[in-house]
């Protein structure tokens, strides 16, 4: 178990600070085009 | 889910144009990244979340749909010097525009929207999927802005789109896709 921790938390280290911000880029340009765009696919119907 | 496929594509083609260039791909630089959280979480709320939809009015649905699109315009805006950004911009401000003119929602004629239900059974001006809402034709301002667009019939994924969407997936793919040609070979 302590083993698997170490694994992790090295694993966690290795997270380079550049892949989290491009992570949050690509999650705020999915939010940017899902928010001003307005397709229908009539998947989200509300009776 | 139409626009998404715009970012995979566009993601891709820089992908292939850093790699032409002989340098790792580089993401757009972009400011004011925290408006995007704060300006969709209200859309997330009234769209997203079922339970909390059903419990808030049109009007307040309207009304936290149009103050979120207007932040999220800003942001653009802010970003407007970025490849592509001005004319998702644009794109954006259409989609802004008819909603705003049609009580906050984006219209859609019964005829295009019993394209994706045909079992569709809701008298006109009921709301219809995320953001649509079930106008005529003759009853809709700049009915040219609408989600009228559909593919051809037999395409497996029948989806109806406006304008503006077009201009949105092609500037995010513009600015996905846009790779510096000036710092090539600088690695």
């Amino acid at each position: 178990m302590k083993n698997q921790l170490n694994l992790l938390a090295l694993s966690a280290s290795k997270i380079d600070r550049r892949h989290i911000q491009a992570f949050f880029l690509m999650v705020s340009l999915v939010m940017l085009v899902l928010g001003v765009g307005a397709p229908e696919d009539g998947g989200g119907n509300i009776r | 889910m139409v626009l998404l496929p715009a970012i995979l594509a566009g993601l891709l083609a820089g992908m292939a144009r850093a790699r032409s260039f002989g340098r790792p791909y580089q993401l757009p630089e972009l400011r004011f990244l925290w408006l995007v959280f704060i300006a969709f979480l209200p859309q997330f709320a009234i769209l997203y979340l079922p339970g909390l939809r059903r419990q808030i009015p049109d009007s307040w649905s309207a009304i936290l749909l149009s103050a979120s699109q207007l932040i999220l315009l800003g942001f653009a805006w802010l970003n407007r010097t970025r490849p592509g950004m001005g004319i998702l911009f644009a794109g954006a401000a259409l989609n802004f525009t008819i909603m705003a003119a049609n009580r906050g929602f984006m219209p859609i004629s019964p005829r295009t929207a019993g394209r994706l239900d045909p079992d569709l059974d809701v008298p006109p001006g009921s709301r219809f999927g995320l953001k649509d809402i079930l106008l005529p034709p003759e009853a809709t301002r700049f009915e040219w802005l609408a989600d009228r667009f559909l593919p051809p019939a037999w395409f497996p994924y029948q989806v109806a789109f406006s304008a503006g969407d077009v201009l949105i997936a092609l500037g995010v793919f513009v600015l996905l896709a846009h790779q510096d040609a000036s710092t090539r070979n600088s690695t």
